[in-house]
């Protein structure tokens, strides 16, 4: 199993709005649940009569957690393909302040407004319209300060990553903090709010073992099994289907042909990873244009981004073929080896050989591509008598290519924004 | 609905929205998008003037409302209209204390939620799109932020306290 589905190419764009729809109801059904339609409810936690707020907020955020550091620990889950928001330090201090005088002056958060709108409440309405006023300001004033809305960038970065700590610590650390949280809540709603904790609180009376008892208990498990167990990024741990990786190679299925290869690189493909697994010595003397030198003895499972394309070759058939079978029991699903190696690349690519003078028209037309293309990549055809076998090519002078032969480069997409 | 129970339920949603796509849950990020789109319908060239609305605007190809996020929003309002409608709870009413009067309430809503709008998008996410993903990933930025989110909001409860209390 390959997860997140959508980063490993599972089901397409159009799909994954179908699957936003159905996450945004089951979002907005659990918010309305936990009466987060009302402003009041809401606000009550900075009175610290209900607070709701943070017994909803932490029992999300630690079940989600848990469920994901056991996931990505049994490697069902690519832990570093789940998009993670940039820090920025200051900027996130000062939205945060913003959005918390927002919150207890309006009674809302943008997702529990659009719960309170949907279900009647004219407040919600007017706090949704107040969101867009401020986004409208927002918009005409941020050239003025851009410097400081991008200032103090600390990158995609997680606590353990920074503090440089176990992350399956922190996982148990938190999910305590929450439970004791959890307690002093209710300490606070009996003592301040005057309502003593009925059969469904944690601190609770009655020995029933409740919802948040017992997923206090599975939690705390998983919390104890993640500071044993280590970092849920992937670490030197190999998964593999015998029969599919058998499969695929008997079936040549991880194969890309020298000529594929060229006309992607031509065409400015950008989708995928060129990786020579040769030795530098080898690589310094001549490799396909764009390729990294990754030597096979030194292929990591973290050397790429799990759902990148990656295509390898080296000299030979079995040096690339190697390698992408190593790749993809590290979990690259997307590892190819280029068939024949670099000796391939070279017959094929570089020094294709002219066809008999009798041969068809086609074959003729086909084969003034191939020299265009060998041109490009600095070689050179060779015609039909094989006399003049030429020496391995230096590192290649790439020519531009001639407009017929060059097969239409796709515009380079510029993408949108993948967070809130 | 128990409180826990209800977390335990948006817990599982969100996990599932990180097994599915690989990205958490999100509110504020849709609202800019059809902010963004609304405006370049309106004055097409101001919108492609401003390094804001460039970021959500996309490419061109498509139409930016075509988004992972707004098809989520528009999902929170169908999924809190439904519950509720089962639960009996669809009413037009104004929440507020009873010392406050609905147009100041009403007033206080609008600042309030223009405050929102210009926070979530310093800090790049709101409650749902920092404090909820990105607590859940251990996000170094979004605990920053859900610690100053309580800060400013206790910070400022006392002299609210007529609108709620």
């Amino acid at each position: 199993m390959s997860a997140p589905f959508y980063k490993f190419g599972l089901f397409g764009d159009e799909t994954s709005l179908i699957v936003a729809f159905v996450t945004g109801i089951a979002f907005g059904f659990f918010l309305e649940r936990a009466g987060f339609g009302n402003a009041r409810l809401l606000a009550a936690q900075f009175y610290f009569r209900d607070l709701r707020v943070l017994k909803v907020m932490f029992t999300a955020i630690i079940t989600a957690m848990v469920g994901l550091y056991v996931f990505s620990r049994l490697g069902l889950l690519d832990l570093s393909l789940v998009y993670l928001v940039p820090t920025l330090v200051w900027p996130q201090i000062v939205g945060g302040l913003l959005l918390g005088a927002g919150f207890i002056i309006g009674g809302y958060c943008p997702g529990t407004s659009c719960v309170s709108a949907a279900t009647g409440r004219l407040d919600g309405m007017v706090y949704v319209a107040g969101m867009v006023g401020g986004l409208l300001g927002f918009a005409e004033v941020y050239p003025r300060i851009v410097g400081f809305a991008k200032s103090t960038p600390l990158g995609q970065v997680t606590i353990p990553q920074y503090f440089d700590l176990p992350y399956g610590l922190l996982v148990l650390l938190v999910v305590l903090m929450a439970l004791a949280a959890f307690a002093a809540a209710e300490w606070a709603e009996h003592r301040i709010g005057g309502h003593a904790p009925d059969e469904n609180a944690l601190t609770s009376r009655s020995p029933r073992l409740n919802t948040i008892r017992r997923l206090g208990v599975v939690l705390v498990a998983g919390g104890v099994f993640a500071t044993f167990a280590g970092s849920p990024y992937r670490g030197p741990f190999v998964r593999y289907d015998a029969k599919q990786l058998a499969l695929d190679a008997g079936g040549k299925t991880d194969r890309v042909s020298p000529a594929q290869l060229a006309d992607w690189l031509i065409a400015g493909r950008t989708d995928f990873v060129l990786v020579d697994v040769r030795d530098a010595a080898a690589y310094g003397r001549y490799h396909v244009p764009g390729a990294m030198n990754v030597p096979l003895a030194t292929l990591t499972p973290d050397f790429a981004a799990h759902n990148e394309r990656v295509i390898c070759y080296g000299s030979g058939d079995g040096d690339g073929a190697q390698a992408a079978l190593v790749l993809r029991s590290f979990g690259f699903p997307g590892a190819y080896a280029i068939t024949g190696g670099v000796e391939a690349w070279q017959a094929d690519v570089l020094f294709p050989t002219a066809p008999n003078a009798k041969a068809p028209a086609a074959e003729q037309i086909d084969f003034a591509r191939r020299a265009a293309i060998a041109r490009h990549f600095g070689g050179a055809p060779r015609d039909g008598s094989g006399a003049a076998t030429p020496a391995t090519p230096e590192m290649p002078k790439i020519v531009p290519m001639p407009e017929s032969a060059a097969p239409a480069a796709p515009a380079p997409v510029r993408k949108k924004k993948e967070g809130c | 609905m128990n409180p826990y129970a209800a977390g335990l339920g948006l817990g599982l949603v969100l996990l599932a929205a990180f097994v599915v796509m690989g990205r958490g849950l999100g509110a504020s990020g849709a609202f800019t998008t059809a902010v963004a789109t609304a405006v370049h319908a309106v004055a097409p060239h101001h919108a492609e003037g401003n390094a804001f609305y460039q970021e959500y605007l996309g490419d061109g190809t498509t139409s930016p409302l075509k988004d992972w996020l707004v098809f989520e929003v528009l999902g929170v309002f169908v999924g809190g209209f439904l519950s509720g409608a089962l639960a009996n709870r669809l009413k037009f009413t104004v929440e507020k204390g009873p010392r406050v009067s609905t147009p100041a309430r009403l007033v206080l809503a609008f600042i309030g939620g223009a405050l929102m709008g210009i926070g979530a998008k310093l800090a790049l996410g709101c409650t749902s799109g920092q404090a909820l993903t990105g607590g859940a990933l251990l996000n170094l930025g979004s605990w920053i932020f859900m610690i100053c989110v309580f800060a400013g909001a206790y910070a400022l409860a006392w002299f609210l306290r007529r609108e709620w209390l």
